[in-house]
């Protein structure tokens, strides 16, 4: 029974996580239809950004997303620009070869540079643990955590209530309509695709101050996000978020109960019978 | 009416594989003026907005707006310079409230500071005080079309293009909408062109007429000249009248 409730805990914690990942594909797939099959690929970049900055400039883990965040900000425009945009009028298929190409240049790139061993930081100045009855609760996983959820409520201030944010909302539920406001499709598109980008690069940095990071991760990330959001449905974030609490959980337990190797089973698993059974997902709009 | 022109489109043309849908339309409309585009279904009203707002490109043909040439230019750069317009099948942002939909229109012109007020001078213009926090999804089919007219208007356009904003309402309903319109263009100053199926409200609306049928402009002129036009009885009721008989014997 301890074993489950602490396993329930640590799942918990990694979902917010993995929640923030899914939220940024959420974005990029809710406003311009576009699979990016490179999300995971961003969380693994973005990992290796912060065992860089770490390890070359003894920057703290849960203190590179100052630097990550505008650095997959900026990348996720340029991504958008050099090769989405031009993709928006083919066929789909042309749009998933192009970030699936992405992917795999990012995963040749990253083992060129870093080879590939898995690689970690010495631990983070968020460390230790916190004894709560019987339970132990690592202090960077509870950081983490809570970061996750204080820029998941951010961004959802942000599209709520700005400009901008509505600019995404509008886009997305109906571009025509939204061009003949005098919106800008290719700046929101770029916004979005950049915000999208840019989260990723806060849950790879929370990451890496309990985790190390070798080149095959962004294709677990990739399934999970496409879990998560399968789930959840688009346009709730609310439903991402308790998505994100099943998948982790479920994916914890199954580390704890079964076999460590099974986690991304697992994941897979929760994604087949959701497409099966309810296809536009818990929460889903459409 | 000034004699100032707003729009002007020269051969304006668009085809759809062998269909052709627009054909060489030459049609101006002046400033504070309202203006009907009449014709049967498929004559290419809708397709003619299309045009002049950006969402279609022309394969031949001109549209000049307020001096400026804006063939092919995108969207929402022809909304910035002052054109907006509504959509046959109703399309709001589903998940938004009134006052944000209303809100996205308004920051077109607007500074956030100042969006407020445009925003609330809307909502009070089309008596839309108490669905302002309602969904738009959640709305009926004339609070809708009022919806929509309102987020155009919240744009302040010079021009605004209404595509069958009667379609689907009760007379009364229609009744309300019409006075609505023409107070707008009183009060505002604001050009207005109406696509419209219903006879009843374009007659009593506008002050000038096109007429397209099968993508070509076949008559324009104001109201009682259109009525007594022969071309326009017989592309428009004169086709009724026709198949009638034609089925009789
Ligand atoms: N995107 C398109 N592709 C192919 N054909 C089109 C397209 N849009 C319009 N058409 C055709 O062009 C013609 C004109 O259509 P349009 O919608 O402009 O007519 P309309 O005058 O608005 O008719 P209605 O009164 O039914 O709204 C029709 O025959 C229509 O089928
Ligand atoms: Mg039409």
């Amino acid at each position: 029974m301890e074993t489950i409730i602490q396993g329930v805990f640590n799942g918990a914690l990694m979902g917010c996580t993995y929640a923030l990942i899914a939220l940024g594909l959420s974005l990029i797939f809710g406003v311009m239809n576009v699979v990016n099959f490179a999300h995971g690929d961003f969380v693994m970049l973005s990992m290796y950004f912060t065992f860089w900055a770490g390890s070359i400039w003894g920057v703290d883990a849960a203190l590179t997303p100052l630097i990550t965040f505008p650095l997959l900000f900026s990348f996720g425009i340029i991504v958008y620009y050099g090769l989405i945009n031009r993709t928006l009028r083919e066929h789909y298929t042309i749009q998933i070869a192009v970030t699936v190409g992405l992917m795999t240049f990012l995963r040749a790139i990253t083992q060129l540079v870093w080879h590939a061993q898995p690689r970690a930081l010495p631990y983070s100045f968020i460390q230790g643990n916190i004894h709560l009855g019987g339970y132990v609760i690592a202090l960077s996983r509870l950081t983490s955590a809570t970061i996750s959820l204080i820029i998941i409520a951010g961004i959802s201030f942000f599209l709520s209530k700005t400009w901008p944010g509505r600019t995404i909302r509008a886009t997305s539920d109906d571009l025509d309509a939204a061009s003949l406001m005098g919106v800008d499709f290719q700046k929101t598109y770029a916004l979005a695709f950049g915000l999208g980008s840019s989260l990723t690069a806060i849950a790879g940095s929370l990451l890496m101050t309990f985790q190390q990071v070798d080149p095959t991760m962004g294709l677990r990330f990739g399934l999970l996000s496409w879990c998560i959001l399968a789930l959840a449905g688009l346009g709730s974030i609310p439903g991402l978020l308790i998505s994100g609490l099943i998948v982790g959980v479920g994916e914890s337990l199954a580390m704890t109960f079964w076999d460590p190797r099974a986690r991304s089973l697992v994941i897979y698993l929760i994604f087949i019978l959701v497409l099966w059974l309810r296809p536009r997902g818990i929460f889903g709009r459409k | 009416m000034s004699n100032e022109q707003i729009l002007k489109t020269s051969k304006l043309t668009k085809s759809f594989g062998n269909l052709i849908a627009v054909n060489h339309v030459n049609l101006e409309i002046y400033k504070e003026e309202v203006v009907g585009l009449i014709g049967p279904n498929g004559a290419g009203k809708t397709t003619f907005f299309n045009l002049i707002t950006g969402l279609e490109i022309p394969d031949e043909g001109q549209v000049v707006f307020k001096g400026t040439d804006i063939t092919a230019i995108p969207p929402h750069k022809i909304c910035q310079l002052g054109m907006s317009r509504t959509f046959q099948v109703a399309r709001s942002f589903t998940e938004m409230s009134v006052e944000e939909v209303i809100r996205v229109g308004a920051y077109n012109r607007k500074k956030e500071k100042e969006v407020q007020e445009k925003v609330d001078w809307v909502i009070k213009f089309f008596e839309l005080e108490d669905i302002r926090n309602y969904k738009c999804s959640d709305l009926g089919l004339a609070s809708l079309r009022k919806v929509e007219v309102a987020r155009a208007t919240a744009t302040e356009p010079d021009l605004l293009l209404l595509d069958e904003v009667g379609a689907g309402l009760t007379s009364t309903e229609l009744f309300r909408l019409m006075s609505e319109i023409k107070r707008l263009n009183q009060e505002t100053k604001i050009t207005i062109c109406v696509v419209e199926h219903v006879m009843q409200m374009v007659m009593g609306l506008c002050e000038r007429i096109f007429v397209l049928d099968a993508g070509e402009l076949i008559a324009k002129g104001v109201p009682s000249e259109i009525s007594n036009n022969q071309r326009v009885i017989e592309a428009y009721l004169g086709r009724r009248g026709y198949s009638e008989s034609s089925s009789a014997s």
